[in-house]
């Protein structure tokens, strides 16, 4: 099939953590598919994520992933304007293999190569879900990478307002999960378990709660682990509940500050942990009782996917055009950043 | 019928395009570890210079390693993914195959020895045959004087070819006594040689899917010979 001339379709692929992701999003609004390929099972029994093992499940399954994804879409890939990667930030090796895959399909069909910032991909992700969603707006970042408020005051014009000082929101609901025996990952395990506990149980602290807007997880993750060593295993519900209060607090907090401070109408999540359910509860509760507009994007769409990365790369290639077939990855790159 | 090679399982990136007639183009960028930003603009450097278009390819090749894990990715996600979007097989051949090939006009036993870092090689023995070579035993990875002592036990004249076996040269020269080196030109896959190899197979639909093709590691990861955790974020 071919595509209409007005009809923009982008492919996106992200491979920067532990999800083998494609999507393709039609005019930056539609997404014509979205297929996870989660590697979660691979990792458990470590703990956390294996980067090598990463790299290689990302290498066995891209083939499939971007098969489903056309079945999906119901497209071929002639109906493709350009394709994108998550190009950074992320693991170094796993990057490359979603930078490579996107490179050779551009080569293929003969159309734009588009180098996306997995953070902007997150940014962009309410986009799909609210169309009419529009700039000025404060947007809380969240996941087991990273932890950041951004002021989008445009279209491409991002501030980061605030980030963590230490561990990310993810790494220490991963890390009290670990403590708590709740295996990994610790993120879904803490809210089912939270929702059944008395989140009013143990008043642990809100590091930095009242200075600007940077995180500090370190101490209340230390602060859970003295509690637990102390007073044993009798209500771990509870603990968890109360954990998950402190965090929530600390974000929620930190994110209508800033809405304040900028006179934002809009606040919006995004990242793996704005799937935390306690978390979405807060944001909505506190945009309604300040008037103001909350975008909570499905958990589908808050956790890694190649739709994001195709929606975001709308934006980047009308604003800047095509990325080089010579550009690599950056593992550390900056949220307005682009790969060299 | 024309095929592309591509190899990056050492430090240089590798890219040739021939058929029966010989290798028409190739690129060898031995500098530099920079895979990921080079290979793309080789291939399109090659195929521009051929006057070839992607969509005239029979099948791609690749060098599947043993070899360094990141450079191998990038050329065998490369080689899946076009070979995908152009409907096409892939022809995977092992890398320490492709340094051998390029010097096999020698009586001499051929062993070829890739830097596996960490005070390893990864390392397999030739014989010359009629038209190509021929590979005594498995791919293997260990300490070079593992593989010094297979040698002198084997007695014979070595010609010894691969980075490996420039890094570890004096080592190898004090523990073997009838062995050469062959010269630094010849120390990485040659993408000619893959090319020449993947023809002869194409010829007898010797071939994978995409799906099917996966690297020659040799070793596993780090944490699974661990166990450790080396990273706590599920999601960045
Ligand atoms: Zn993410």
């Amino acid at each position: 099939m071919r595509p209409r001339e007005s009809v923009v379709n982008i492919l996106g692929i992200e491979t920067s953590c532990d999800e083998t992701a494609v999507g393709i999003v039609t005019d930056g609004r539609d997404v014509a598919c979205s297929v996870i390929a989660s590697q979660v099972d691979l990792h458990a029994r470590f703990g956390g994520v294996v980067p090598e093992l990463a790299s290689r499940a990302h290498t066995e399954l891209v083939n499939v992933v971007l098969a489903q994804a056309l079945v999906e879409a119901g497209m071929d890939l002639s109906a493709l304007s350009a394709v994108a990667a998550c190009a950074g930030p992320g693991l170094a090796g796993a990057l490359l293999v979603g930078v490579a895959a996107a490179k050779s399909l551009a080569l293929v069909l003969d159309v734009p190569y588009v180098a996306v910032n997995h953070m902007e991909g997150h940014l962009y992700a309410a986009f799909l879900e609210e169309p009419e969603l529009a700039p000025p707006m404060v947007v809380l970042l969240v996941s087991g990478g990273h932890t950041m408020i951004v002021h989008m005051t445009d279209h491409g014009r991002y501030r980061i307002l605030g980030e963590t000082v230490d561990d990310a929101a993810g790494e220490a609901f991963d890390k009290v999960a670990r403590l708590l025996g709740l295996g990994y990952p610790g993120g879904p395990a803490i809210d089912s378990l939270g929702a059944r506990g008395n989140a009013e149980a143990v008043r642990f602290p809100r590091p930095m709660l009242d200075e600007g807007y940077d995180f500090s997880f370190s101490g209340l993750k230390t602060a859970v682990l003295v509690h637990w060593t102390q007073e044993g295993a009798a209500a771990e519900a509870d603990v968890a509940a109360s954990f998950q209060e402190a965090a929530v607090d600390v974000l929620v907090t930190k994110l209508f500050r800033a809405a304040e401070e900028f006179a934002a109408p809009t606040v919006v999540i995004g990242g793996g942990v704005a799937a935390n359910s306690r978390l979405r509860e807060r944001v909505l509760d506190e945009a309604e009782r300040r008037g103001l507009r909350a975008v909570v994007p499905s958990a589908a769409m808050c956790t890694d996917n190649g739709a994001m990365i195709a929606a975001a790369a709308f934006r980047v290639l009308e604003r800047e055009g095509p990325s080089s077939l010579g550009s690599g990855a950056t593992p550390g790159l900056r949220l307005a950043g682009r790969p060299r | 019928m024309l095929i592309l090679g591509i190899d990056t399982a050492s430090a240089q990136v590798g890219v040739a395009l021939g058929g029966e007639e010989g290798v028409v183009a190739q690129v060898r960028l031995a500098q530099g570890r920079r895979h990921a930003e080079q290979l793309a603009p080789a291939v399109q450097y090659v195929l521009a210079e051929a006057a070839v278009r992607l969509s005239d390819l029979a099948a791609l090749a690749v060098g599947i390693g043993p070899g360094l894990f990141t450079g191998l990715r990038v050329g065998i996600t490369t080689a899946k993914v076009m070979a995908q979007a152009l409907e096409i097989p892939v022809i995977p051949v092992a890398s320490l195959d492709l340094v051998a090939y390029q010097v096999r006009f020698t009586d001499r036993l051929i062993a070829t020895v890739a830097d596996a870092r960490r005070g390893e090689v990864y390392y397999s023995l030739y014989r010359s045959v009629p038209g190509g070579i021929q590979r005594s035993g498995e791919y293997r990875v260990g300490p070079p004087s593992d593989l010094a002592a297979e040698l002198v036990a084997t007695g014979g004249d070595v010609l010894l070819v691969g980075d490996g076996a420039l890094r570890y040269r004096q080592q190898f020269a004090e523990e073997l006594d009838r062995v050469e080196f062959a010269s630094p030109s010849f120390a990485h896959p040659s993408p000619a040689a893959l090319v020449e190899l993947a023809c002869a197979r194409y010829g007898r639909e010797d071939f994978l899917r995409p799906a099917e093709v996966e690297p020659l590691y040799l070793r596993k990861s780090d944490a699974e010979l661990s166990a450790t955790v080396v990273a706590s974020s599920r999601e960045s």
